[in-house]
């Protein structure tokens, strides 16, 4: 039984059902935002604490070296030293999805691509997988090779980036040499345990190679983001923004050279993917060390959710019937994990159990004015296109399961923008809930659920221990190399760069199956990489499933008449920039950051908010993508805003 | 100018004291803006001219960050040569940028802040990313695109306020990739924005302090090299070491958009012979399959995306048009064959099939060595080859041989 807030039951048979004699099953019971100043506030008064918080505001507005508008705000408690209050606020809004509805469908894979370039391609693929289940087709098997080598490239030009340029600073000499001197000092005197496999001698040269814009592993990481793009480029076309994803496969000319050149770089990636756990690895190891207190740092429980990605062209077949099937054979499994344990590795149940709330956001419940919100009066599977609705379009899916008022295929946000106001609205962020459980998706993630669903094909490269992932990495100027990833028992900000870091080996090994995958197809003469179709004239629903390199993502559409009545995008950093739900819970980044100690060895006024940064930076923030809804309702005018503004 | 009147209602603005500004020039988390004396500076022996550094505020609205995605990509030059000032002759480019920049929050947003009041001790460009969005209709306390708070009284500012009050005295402004030239997708059929390019929004008479233009590098995304190469040429000829760049009637670097990618696409060839491909994955000349190279001015069938290599064209991808001001809608539906293309593929489907067909006789002649003329067979153990022209084919080859030569001497 995978859900515990929702009131899904399994029949025998495992068919998801409502539990029975639930009036209201998706009702919400709004729960003021929890205030976490005033409850330290009220806690000190109490004599729960020493003594009395003395707090200090900051505004991180925006955020740096994360991608796209983030803002932060926080309240830092100096006599504690903790951060005790979080608001994350997404600062942008853009409307693609508005500008979808009506099109023909095969333009949401250029328009939906630009929701992120950061991402940058995996948007086009996700939009490709959906309309090929709705348009009931298939990419040939070398289609979906050529579609995985470009997603893998792109998690090579996309973790080292992060890494290099964005968290990495944080650890540099030059940051910590203010914020933490006696560090610096004892990193000098620690020699690195993976000198041999990095080349840096001891943790301070690893520091040092850190510093921005001139360290040795920062730059070293945009020339491997540039090697990363030329791999990307041989299956993508162009990068960001791949031009050859169609429905039905790619339109990549594939030739004996696009395998060879591929296959010429993967080889330094191999070495770089060992490279980088090492250095990551004696990084983390030598702040946990230093000093435990790190392991609290952007802390959160181990809630995740996680799309899977890179199909086996043999069982891919792009239907809704057989999506748990073939979402299982992906060579990163699928899978929700709840407080560390793995409780399904189902699409379907993942896709049933998904809600978007807007409580915090500025949006409108786009619920407001139905009949009812969760018995459905008017709506059925398959039934609904229109406005002025009693009910959800899809009480269920394809299949049967149920399916929320506040899920994807049923969503019509109502954009309302209107001033920051952390009881009601901050965010253009929306919060997305699995369960009414706030979770954190990214490359960890899909490591964690592929470690403990143990569902990998027989391949010589990884293998799934059920804590952790054995990664073999062959030769290239290093020798042969088994990385060893363990699951973490804590998930904070230091696991969360750990983990990324051995996700380059990790990718890069399932890069190597995919291409020996391609050879063979190539060989046996199955050289097609694209299905003929025509856009279907009656109505479809489907939906489109993948990971970018921060995690989680999925498309959600719904056409008849072979135009778009609705396109849904849901995106890693929607799910972990979120602001509070309706119940009044924080998103993985306000979580992590309430709570996390601020362990600078300085004065109260010279605290810099380090750890914060950690914290926030280790999710690797994507917030372009973030910020895309949906409408239903055209251009805001001034009027219909300051009929907005009076009710505030 | 518009009018800015946000205010963060419902925020308890000052009731906790706030986290003091950082300002020592020697901390890393302070502004660049009064660190950047402090950093070290190279000796060159290229002559520097007037300018030793610069300050580059890239901006952000609605983007998709993808530009700033391009640009880490350049290798001609690459970033990090113009920001730690390795490129001889030209400044260093002391970055104010969300993705790179050091500092985050007030102090970030102080460096916007010095240069808008002109207190910087260098010039500074403006790199903006992105459509700009229309803040009147956003609402009196809403936001489009949120950009800082202002430390006295919390009230939110939006990038659009800081493109109003820093573009008069920027040196340049540099409108990067579609969005920002002309509005690009958050400016399609049916966004609520009112979303626009940078020209439009700061009107047809405006000018940098240097009496510039807004300068537009357009594509969605565009080429890395096309951005670094542009503000490295704009620079080299400020330090008075190279030519003003020319830019054409819509502000782009003229070199490299005047010509359609159409003429320089590796297919092109295949589209002159009247060949076309019918799947996607086809080898041949993708109009049918709704290319609008040949009307479209973009670059990057010979320069690639990144160092040289992909492009859309070059490796199987339809030109969609995303360097053109009528991008999106204007190429939609994607996917389909561009009307005008009917008349161009059918004619050249006669004409290009009838001299295909030629020069596939001259090249039986060519793949020839002189010594094979006279064999009767070819020492190829490959053998896939008819060895020897027959009847007319050898006549054709004897007549075209000696018209060839015929011209020797002149
Ligand atoms: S593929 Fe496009 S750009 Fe290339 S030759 Fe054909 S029409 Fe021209
Ligand atoms: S070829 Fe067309 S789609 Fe490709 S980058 Fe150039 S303008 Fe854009």
């Amino acid at each position: 039984m995978c859900f515990k807030n929702l009131p899904i039951t399994f029949d025998s048979d495992g068919r998801a059902r409502l539990a029975e004699g639930v009036a209201d099953p998706y009702a919400v019971a709004v729960a003021e935002p929890k205030d976490f100043v005033r409850s330290a506030q009220a806690r000190s008064s109490a004599g729960a604490l020493a003594a009395p918080p003395r707090l200090r505001e900051w505004s991180i507005d925006p955020v740096t070296r994360v991608a796209g508008a983030l803002a932060v705000h926080t309240v830092l408690d100096l006599e504690t030293r903790t951060a005790v209050e979080a608001h994350s606020m997404a600062m942008l809004f853009r409307g693609y999805e508005i500008i979808l509805k009506g099109r023909d469908p095969r333009d949401a894979i250029d328009i939906s691509s630009r929701a992120c370039g950061v991402c940058g391609g995996v948007h086009s693929t996700v939009s490709s997988l959906a309309m090929e289940m709705a348009f009931g087709i298939v990419s040939p098997p070398l289609g979906t090779c050529v579609r995985n080598l470009g997603e893998v490239a792109e998690m090579f030009y996309d973790h080292p980036l992060h890494l290099g340029l964005l968290a990495g600073p944080d650890y540099s000499t030059a940051i910590v040499s203010v914020t933490n001197p006696e560090l610096v000092e004892r990193a000098a005197k620690t020699p690195a345990p993976h000198a041999d496999v990095h080349g840096f001698r001891t943790v301070k040269d690893i520091m040092d190679g850190f510093n921005p814009l001139e360290g040795a592993i920062y730059l070293e990481s945009l020339e491997y983001t540039r090697i990363a793009r030329t791999m990307c480029t041989l299956m993508y076309g162009k990068y960001p923004h791949p031009s050859t994803l169609v429905p039905g496969g790619v339109s990549t000319t594939v030739s004996t050279s696009t395998f060879n050149e591929y296959y010429a770089n993967l080889g330094k990636i191999f070495d770089y993917a060992k490279r980088l756990a090492g250095i990551w690895d004696d990084i983390c190891d030598f702040f946990l060390e230093a000093d435990p207190r790190y392991s609290d740092v952007g802390l959160r429980p181990s809630n995740l959710i996680q799309t899977g990605i890179w199909d086996d062209p043999a069982v891919y077949d792009a239907t809704y019937a057989n999506i748990d099937a073939w979402g299982q054979a992906r060579y990163s499994a699928p899978g929700i994990v709840k407080d560390g344990e793995l409780v399904t590795t189902k699409l379907t149940e993942i896709n049933m159990g998904i809600e978007e709330f807007v409580e915090h956001s500025y949006y409108e419940d786009w619920t407001a004015g139905w009949n009812g919100s969760g018995a459905n009066p008017n709506g059925s599977n398959g039934n609904g296109n229109g406005a002025g609705r009693g009910g959800p379009r899809f009480a269920a899916d394809a299949l049967g399961n149920p399916l929320s008022p506040y899920h994807a295929w049923n969503k019509e946000t109502i954009p309302r923008p209107e001033g920051k106001n952390f009881k009601e609205k901050y965010s253009w962020a929306t919060a997305p809930r699995w369960d009414r459980i706030s979770m954190e998706t990214g490359v960890y993630g899909r490591m964690w659920t592929t470690a403990m669903a143990r569902q990998l094909p027989d391949n010589p490269y990884i293998e799934a221990t059920g804590d952790g992932l054995r990664i073999l990495l062959p030769a290239h100027d290093l020798p042969e190399t088994e990385l060893e990833w363990k699951i973490p028992a804590k998930l904070n900000a230091f696991e969360r760069n750990r983990g990324r870091a051995y996700g380059v080996g990790f990718t890069a090994a399932i890069g190597m199956i995919c291409l020996m995958q391609a050879f063979e197809y190539w060989r046996k003469g199955e050289t097609r990489v694209s299905t003929p179709f025509k856009v279907p004239t009656d109505e479809r629903v489907a939906m489109g499933a993948w990971e970018a390199g921060r995690g989680y993502l999925t498309h959600h559409l719904h056409m008849d008449k072979g135009k778009l009545l609705n396109y849904q995008i849901n995106t890693p950093s929607t799910w972990n920039a979120s602001p509070r739900d309706p119940f009044g819970n924080p998103g993985p980044y306000e979580e992590a950051i309430v709570g996390t100690p601020l362990l600078e060895s300085v004065a109260d006024d010279d605290i810099k908010g380090i750890d914060i940064l950690r914290s926030i930076r280790s999710f690797d923030p994507c917030m372009p993508c973030t910020t895309h809804m949906d409408t239903g309702r055209g251009v805001i005018t001034r009027e219909v805003n300051s009929c907005g503004c009076t009710l505030e | 100018m518009t009018q800015y009147t946000k205010v963060v209602p419902g925020v308890p603005h000052g009731e906790i004291e706030a986290k003091p500004l950082v300002t020592d020039p020697d901390d890393p988390f302070a502004p660049v803006a009064l660190r950047s004396a402090r950093r070290p500076k190279r000796s060159d022996l290229v002559s520097q001219g007037p300018l030793e550094k610069a300050y580059l505020f890239w901006i952000v609205g609605a983007s998709c960050d993808g530009c700033t995605i391009a640009v880490a990509g350049a290798t001609h030059p690459p970033v990090e040569d113009l920001l730690n000032g390795r490129v001889p002759g030209l400044p260093r480019i002391e970055i104010v940028h969300t993705v790179l920049s050091v500092e985050s929050g007030p102090e970030w947003t102080e460096n916007l802040r010095l240069a808008a009041e002109g207190k910087l001790d260098a010039p500074y460009l403006i790199a903006w990313e992105g459509s700009v969005m229309d803040e009147t209709v956003s609402g009196e306390h809403g936001y489009w695109m949120g950009l800082g708070e202002d430390p006295a009284d919390g009230r939110q500012i939006t990038s659009l306020e800081w493109l109003d009050r820093m573009a008069p005295g920027a040196a340049a402004v540099l409108a990067i990739g579609t969005c920002a030239c002309w509005g690009g997708i958050p400016a399609a059929h049916g966004n609520p924005t009112n979303a626009m390019g940078v020209m439009d929004h700061l009107g047809k008479d405006y000018r940098s302090a240097l009496g510039l233009p807004v300068i537009n590098v357009p594509g969605c995304s565009p080429i890395g090299d096309n951005i670094t190469e542009t503000a490295a040429a704009a620079l080299l000829f400020l330090n008075g070491l190279a030519p003003l760049p020319e830019f054409d009637e819509l502000g782009r670097p003229a070199w490299l958009f005047t010509e359609t990618v159409h003429r320089h696409c590796p297919r092109a060839g295949y589209y002159e012979e009247g060949v076309f491909a019918h799947s996607y994955g086809d080898k041949e000349c993708l109009v049918e399959l709704g290319c609008w190279g040949p009307v479209v001015q973009c670059n990057i069938a010979e320069r690639g995306i990144v160092d040289g290599h992909g492009g859309c064209m070059n490796m199987g991808g339809i030109c969609i048009g995303c360097t053109m001001p009528g991008f999106p809608d204007k190429f939609s539906p994607f996917y389909e064959r561009p009307p005008g293309a009917l008349l161009s593929t059918n004619a050249n489907r006669v004409m290009g099939g009838f001299i295909r067909r030629l020069r596939r006789l001259s090249q039986t002649d060519k793949m020839r060595s002189a010594r094979w003329d006279g064999d009767r067979d070819l020492p190829s153990g490959w053998g896939r080859y008819k060895t020897q022209p027959v009847g007319a084919e050898r006549l054709v080859h004897r007549l075209y041989s000696r018209r060839q030569h015929s011209r020797e001497g002149g």
